[in-house]
Parts: C-alpha cells; structure tokens; sequence
C-alpha cells in the first residue's frame, strides 16, 4: 500500500530518480543535500508529517496500545510519587520558583507547577522506578512524553482544552516519532553502551507531541525537533544512578519546551535530521545513521510503528533485561520449594550460573543502593529465587540488605553465551543452580510475561495500575481512572483524566 | 574576560533571540530573582536570568574564544551573576573571581581529555558540552559545596550536555551558550540538595567519553600541591573584533589587506573590475556557506565575511542586517568567490590561516596572508581597544553611569565585597535614565 503510493509520488515529481524509486520503500536523503528543495529532506518530512496527523488516522489498535500505554503510565508516576528522587526534584522547582497554577502534579493534591516544571517532576517520578514501559528498539517511550502532553493540556485556555482524541494523537505522535528516529540507526536496536536512548529520542518524541497538541504548522514542527536535539543527549553512566530518572523528567520537559520556544519563532537548522558530512545534526548521538523521510499521512494513511511493534510493560519495578532472569529463577524456586509455600535457604545452594547478555551496566554483582539493585542481573535472579518473584517491596532498603539475600549473591557466577545478545529482541535468561547434594536445577526465560511477544493481558495491566496508583489515590479515583482512559478517545474534554491525578 | 562577556552580552539584548527566550522565560514564576541585563525594570528566576544572558552573550557570534575550540565565559558567568544575587551572604569580588576562573579552568582540564577537541567541531557544538560542565563546576564553588557534591554537580551536568552542530549558524545556537550557563547551575543546585548521580562521570567512556570519539582522561593534580597551573597563564582566548565565528577573523583581515593592496597599485577600488576572489581556508562544513540568507549564516561564511570585507573595508556589528546581507553588490560579489582547502590548512584556531587573492579582469593579482589576526592569542587586544569594545557595546544599552561603574568594578574586583552590585550597574539602561531625566525637567 505504502510503496504503490511512494512510487505514484515519485512520478508526478519533476525529479525524478528512477534508480533509487525502484530501490524500494524509502530512499536515503543523502542525495538531495546538494541543493534540497525544502521539501526533499527529511527534516521538513518531519515536520509536515506531524503537522498533518489528524486522529482519523489513529486505527482502533493504535488507540488500544496507546491507551494501555497511557493507564501504565500513569500508574508508575503515580507511585513513583512516592520516592526519594521525586520529593527532591520536587523540592528544587519548589525552591527555584514559585507555586504557579497551572499543571497537575502526581498524586500531590493541590500542588502545581508551571507546565514544563510539571513535566519535568512528573517524568521523574514515571521513571523513578525503572518500572515503566520498554520498547524495541530500547527506549521508554511514555514517560518522556505524556508527562508534556498532560503538563500542555492543562496549561490551554479553559474554552479550548483539548479532546480526549487530540490528546491520544499528540501522545502518538510523540510515541511515533521517537520509534521512527530509532530505526535510524543499527546501533539503537541494542541495549546501549553510550546514549541513554529515552535521553536521545525522549526529548524529540515530546517535542514532537507538544508540537502536534498545540496545532504548529509543519515548518515550526521541524523547528521544534531541531531545538530539541540540542536540548537531547545523556550518557549511560549516569544510569543506575539517582540521576537517571531526570533523563526522563527532562525529556518530557525540553521537549515542551521545544515546542513552545518554535510557537514563538524560534528557529533552528532544517537539516537537523538529516545526514550532512562535516555537520552533525542528530546524527550526533549515533554510530551509524541513516535517516529516511515520513510519507504524509494524507496520501494513503498511515501505519503506525506501535500496530508493527507491541510494548513490553514491566510486571516489577526494575531494568528490562531482569525481568527474563527473574522469570527464569522464578521456576528454579517452584522446583525448590514444591507447589506449596516454602523457603529456600542459601546453604541449600553452592552455586548460581546465570547465562546472560553481555551489558556492563546491569552486571552488578554486589549493588549499594536501590538504583543499582534494579540494574543487577545477580541481585533480581536472587531475589526471585528467595522469594519466587520479584515486586515493588524487593527494592526496599530492608529487602536489599537480607543477609539470605547477601549470601546467596556471593554465590552467583556469570557468563554470556555468543547466542545471547544484547538486544530486548532476541536475548533469553537462564539460571542454573546447583544444590549442595549435586542435584543441578535450571530454568530458562526466553519471552517473560509482559515482553510484547507475550503482553499482559488487559487485567493484568489493570492490576498493576490499581496497585500502583491505589499507594497514592483513594480507590474511588483510581477506578475513575481505568474508566476514563478507556474511554479517552470519546471524551470530548481532557479535563476530567487531568483532575484525576492528583 | 569577563568585561568583554558582559559588553556583548549587553549588545547581544536588542536580538531577535534574546528576545524570544526573554519572553518565554517570562512565563515563570519565582520568589528570588535575578537581573536581566540591560533592562532596568524587569528580573526573572535565576535560571532564566542565567539562561537569556547567555543566549545574549553568544546572540552575535561575538564572544570569547578559546583554544582547543570553545566560548567559555558566556557558559559560566551570567550563571554566576544569577546566583550572587540569591545568596544570603553577598559573594565578594574575589569570591566571584574564583568561581569564575574554577569554571574556565574545569572546561580547559575536560577539552584537553581528547585530541578531536582541539580541532573546529564536528560533532557536537563545545560550549554544549564543556560549558554546562564549567558552569556547574563555577556554581558549585561559589555555592561552596563539598567535593562529593562538585563530583555530583559535574555527574548531574553530564546529563545536560551535548548540542548537534548543526544547530550552528542558527538562531539556536546562542541557546546552547544559555541552555549551559542555566543547566549547570542548576545541576550545581541539584546536587546541593542530595541528588547524586555517576561519581565516575569523568572517568568513564560511557560518561563524559560520550561526547568524543578518542578519550582519555586524567586527574586534576591537587591545588595546593606545587603541580597546580591555571590553564588560562598557559593559553590566553581570543577575542573578537568581528561578531562571527573566529574563523572569519582571518578571512577578514587577509581581504582588507588584499583590498590595500589592490588600492596601493595606483587604481582605484572598483568592484566591477574583480573577475574573481579565491579564499585559501581550512575545511570546515558549517562556516563554508557560499550564499547566506539569515544574520545566523552570514556569521558563519568565509564567503561573506570577505565580500563584505571587499564591498565596505571593514566589517562590523551592522555588517549582518538583512539589509546589507542581500544587498545586490553583494551577492554580486558572493558569486564571484571561490573557496579551496589547500591540506596544509588544518581545521585548528591555533594553527589555520586564509589567503585571500583578488584577480582583476585584466588578469592581475593581488593577495594577502593572514597567519594570526588582531585579536588572537597570539596577537592580543590592547587594553584600551578592549575597554574601547565594550564601551562601543555597552553604551548601545546603558547610560553612562552604568558603561563606567562596569569598567570601574571589574577593574577592582579584586577588592569588591559585594559582587552582586554589578548586577545593578547591569541594569542601567539608557532608556530608564532617560525617563527619569524627562521627568526632573518637567
């Protein structure tokens, strides 16, 4: 369908390059940099596509997706609303300025902030825990950009807020063009060594979402992504730290920004996205890149990247690649125990062999704090094994310093099989422990519960929600809650979900 | 140093830019406030005030430059006038002083991390990546933190680091001079209040190695010990006669010149008699622009730095109006430039020159050299065509009172016990005095 209109477009175009239009799908704008017709590149492409979207072109699976996004992640800000990390970032809009009455924060009744402050917090906390949604290729879509879109609608004028269908279309617009820019590059498809993606794309998908929420034409879209890739950038190292949750906060934040400076004129290059020698734009962040224009979504629709590719949404609060060992220890722990309720006790155990990816940032053998506990394949496979699974409370300060706990980590071994890569897609998890007896028991996870090859089901996701949100609302906002995003693309007001947040 | 960053700032508030970001930030609400330069009337929350001077700062292309390649005071001193006018006890001169030179020194200490830092960039835009990490460094010591929380500031900082290139020659890249100043005090702020991040930031290839393709750094030797030099006693900055990038520089002083010399041969100058103009420059994407359409461009064109050069002898603040960038005579002239890259031109402000040749239409020649341009490190501005920039700058916003009491105090610094004062001759605008001057005569 894409291509019969690609090709047709192609024709009717004056230039026309024949070679590359029978190349296939999309054709790489490297070419027409010599001299580019601003509507050659891939930038304006950008711009346009975004400014062009209307919530016709959403399909039901879009909204469906997109709306269990939505309910996931308002669930993990709300409980993120509960952290250390959050009360300071809290604190310090607090301190640096003054109550401004504008948007919602999570879970904090009567508090608001000016809207890119709220974003800000309200990313914080969506990331606080590593508990929100993952994609492939990696990044954490949603929290960089709903807490923008949410901070935006409740800074519009009473008499024109937005719909609940302008508001899925901004939320997937930011999610669409974060998934397009990705697909940019090799690198981006695994787990990431140099860039911590929702730093990179976050801060353009929410840029691109408020562009959308505030109707820019197609030239101040392109403006406000290329403002926002000089506000994109962190590194990896600054993961597993307390840090690491601002990367989200000021995704969502500088993307709205973004957006706001370009509505009041501000431009920036119209190459951004594209590939220039000599200059980097974009191309910055990555290795390798090769950028490929959007089609308008005028010409024959539009698929969108989440029909293609599902979400994985997390079952505990902790880095994706642990969700595949705990499932895997998980098992191990059932062999233990029986099917009845049991303990394992570590001196049961001489010897834990975990079989995974090879990723310096998760591999931790003895974490220190909360931030690296969730980012240690050793400390989430031996906390399943203790306890058969892994949740919120295993992440206490209580839980991490369990000598059972302890004792079982001096006991773990690593290694990284070459068919194990480092890529959400394709890696599997595999524990192996070994009894003091010399019985051996092993379990293996190739595809855990809440992985997009096996979603959660849409009570699962509920659950988890009413879980989350209900440590922070009272329970009669929380079902409201379920209630309103289900219905998002029939309300006419986007106010009634905004009151409900807090 | 900081008297230039303040004179060009003060120009750099009547930009269309500053504007914009003015009134963005005037969105923002705050108990304390900080000055905006040049406006007598107006404050904003200390970020937004670090924030919008810094984009003031770097508004014109007209700032401070260093080497290996970076503007490094317009990142680090509007952040430390914001945040002197928000502490309970005043910072005195010195204590300004310090922090600022700790701000400078930290973002020549980070650059030497990596060979590709010395040469014109490629890849992300330096002010975005040292500058934010200066200034944090500079906040951090005038808000006197301890060495866990500096080590935190400059982790938080990382974060905020690294702006595209090619968001240079745009009215965004004076955003990245600001979004530094303003991030990095806030970084500095974070970490005041516990936020922690990677204590290894520097150390590690996934942290600040992020920004560069080879690094590989090293430890500060220890203030007290004997090892401790101020990179600045090593290696001066330039500073600019011309606001564009420093590589016109070059251009510019090697066509004027050529021009005198084309003058000397007993013929009077007249542009229709040029066939053509060859530029011998370094290679360099952004600053190769051969028909400029915006202010932005125009500061970023071997091209048309030396056809302006050509067209007025001599070039200026007004050099880069609209009007005089399309100006027929000048285009004309644009179409008659050639730039080569002969490879003994290498892409490093320590080491490039330009040659410029003039061929008439009868076949003569006339050219010029320019090695080390009027202004450079190794040709530096005397102090009195220093003081005479700023003044030219400043006055353009201030009344007198508050051109002299600027020179007058940075003169003293040294000797000041309330830096924070400077902030208010900042804000003496010519408009305000005025106004206060109508009134009294009626």
């Amino acid at each position: 369908m894409v291509i019969r209109s690609y090709l047709v477009k192609r024709l009717r175009q004056k230039t026309f390059r024949p070679v590359l239009a029978v190349r296939g799908l999309h054709q790489s704008a490297v070419k027409v940099l010599n001299h580019p017709a601003p509507e050659e590149t891939v930038t304006a492409s950008f711009g346009k596509f975004i400014s062009e979207l209307k919530p016709q072109h959403l399909s039901s699976l879009v909204l469906h997706r997109s709306k269990r996004m939505v309910l996931d992640s308002i669930g993990v800000g709300l409980i993120g609303s509960t952290t250390d990390v959050f009360e300071l970032a809290l604190q310090h809009c607090q301190h640096m300025y003054a109550p401004d009455d504008i948007s919602c924060v999570y879970g904090r009744r009567g508090t608001r902030l000016s809207p890119t402050l709220a974003a800000f917090v309200n990313g914080v906390a969506t990331h606080s825990m590593d508990f929100d949604d993952t994609w492939h290729p990696a990044t954490h879509p949603s929290g960089a950009v709903l807490p923008a879109v949410l901070a935006l609608s409740d800074m519009m004028p009473a008499n024109s807020k937005p719909s609940g269908l302008d508001f899925l279309l901004a939320f997937n617009v930011g999610i669409e063009i974060q998934g397009r820019l990705m697909r940019f590059s090799n690198e981006a498809h695994n787990i990431p060594k140099r860039f911590h993606p929702p730093s990179v794309v976050g801060t353009m998908g929410s840029a691109a979402a408020c562009a959308s929420l505030l109707s820019l034409d197609p030239s101040q879209c392109s403006h406000a992504l290329a403002i926002a890739a000089s506000l994109s950038g962190a590194p990896m190292a600054n993961a597993a730290t307390q840090s690491k949750p601002l990367h989200i906060g000021n995704a969502s934040r500088l993307g709205l920004e973004a957006a706001l400076l370009a509505s009041r004129g501000l431009e920036a290059s119209a190459l951004v996205l594209d590939a220039v020698p000599g200059v980097a734009g974009f191309s910055a962040f990555y290795e390798d890149y090769v950028p490929q224009p959007l089609e308008s979504p005028n010409n024959d629709g539009h698929m969108f990247l989440l029909e293609e590719q599902d979400m994985g949404f997390k079952r505990f609060p902790a880095h994706l690649g642990m969700h595949w060992v705990a499932d895997a220890a998980a098992s191990v722990h059932k062999l233990l125990v029986g099917f009845g309720p049991g303990t394992v006790f570590p001196e049961q155990v001489q010897d834990i062999l975990l079989r995974v990816p090879k990723s310096k940032y998760i591999n931790r053998p003895f974490p220190d704090s909360e931030h690296e506990a969730r980012h240690s394949f050793q400390f989430n496979a031996c906390s399943a094994l203790l306890d058969g699974e892994v949740t919120v409370e295993s992440f206490t300060p209580a839980a991490i310093s369990r000598r059972d706990l302890h004792a079982l980590l001096s006991r773990v071994r690593i290694e990284h099989p070459h068919d194990n890569p480092a890529n959400f897609n394709r890696m599997y998890g595999e524990v192996q422990v070994t009894l003091v007896g010399g019985d051996i028991l092993k379990g293996r996870c190739d595809t855990f519960y809440g992985h997009w090859r096996n979603p959660l089901t849409d009570e699962s996701l509920r659950k988890k929600f009413r879980n989350n949100a209900g440590s922070v609302l009272p329970s009669g906002k929380v079902e409201r809650l379920i209630d309103l995003v289900e219905e998002l693309d029939r309300l006419g007001d986007c106010r009634a979900l905004l009151s409900q947040l807090q | 140093m900081m008297l230039d960053t303040l004179g060009v700032g003060l120009l750099g508030t009547r930009t269309a830019v500053f504007n914009k970001a003015l009134k963005y930030s005037q969105s923002f609400m705050s108990y304390e406030r900080s000055s905006v330069w040049g406006k007598s009337e107006l404050s904003l929350p200390p970020h937004y005030a670090a924030f919008v001077n810094g984009i003031a700062v770097h508004s014109m292309d007209f700032d401070d430059t260093w080497h290996p390649a970076t503007h490094p005071s317009g990142a680090v001193l509007p952040a430390l006038l914001a945040l002197t006018e928000t502490l309970p006890c005043r910072p005195s001169g010195l204590d300004l002083l310090l922090a600022f030179n700790v701000g400078i020194e930290v973002q020549g200490r980070l650059m030497r991390f990596s060979t590709e830092a010395y040469n014109i960039p490629e890849r992300f835009h330096p002010p975005s990546v040292v500058g934010v990490m200066g200034s944090a460094a500079a906040s951090a010591k005038l808000l006197a933190l301890s060495p866990a929380q500096c080590a935190h500031a400059l982790a938080i900082a990382a974060s905020s680091a690294g702006a595209p290139l090619a968001n240079a020659a745009t009215q965004t890249k004076p955003l990245h001079i600001g979004n530094a100043a303003r991030r990095g005090l806030e970084a500095a702020q974070l970490a005041q209040l516990g936020l922690e991040g990677n204590p290894e930031i520097l150390d590690k290839n996934c942290g600040f190695g992020v920004y560069y393709k080879d690094y590989s750094p090293s430890a500060m030797p220890d203030s007290g010990s004997g090892d401790f030099k101020w990179m600045l006693e090593d290696q001066n900055v330039a500073i600019k006669r011309i606001p564009a990038h420093l590589g016109m520089h070059w251009v510019v002083d090697a066509t004027l010149a050529a021009r005198a010399k084309f003058e000397e041969a007993g013929e009077n100058f007249d542009l229709s008699r040029i066939r053509g103009v060859t530029l011998r420059v370094p290679p360099s994407k952004y600053i190769n622009c051969p028909f400029p359409t915006t202010e932005h461009q125009a500061r970023h064109s071997f091209q048309f730095n030396c056809s302006s050069a050509l067209l007025d002898n001599k070039v200026t603040v007004s050099s880069f109006s609209e009007a005089q960038i399309n100006r027929p005579a000048l285009r004309g002239l644009l179409s008659k430039v050639k730039v080569e890259t002969p490879e003994d031109n290498t892409p490093n402000f320590d080491k490039m020159y330009c040659e410029v040749e003039i061929e008439t239409d009868q076949g003569q020649t006339h050219a010029a050299r320019c090695d080390t341009f009027y202004g450079h490190w190794r040709k530096p501005l005397s102090q009195e065509d220093l003081v005479e920039k700023f003044c030219v700058n400043a006055s353009s916003v201030l009344c007198t009172e508050g051109v002299e009491g600027v020179i007058d105090m940075i003169g003293n610094m040294e000797r000041v016990r309330d830096s924070s004062l400077l902030s208010s001759y900042l804000r003496m605008s010519s408009s305000q005095h005025q106004q206060i001057y109508r009134r009294r005569r009626l």
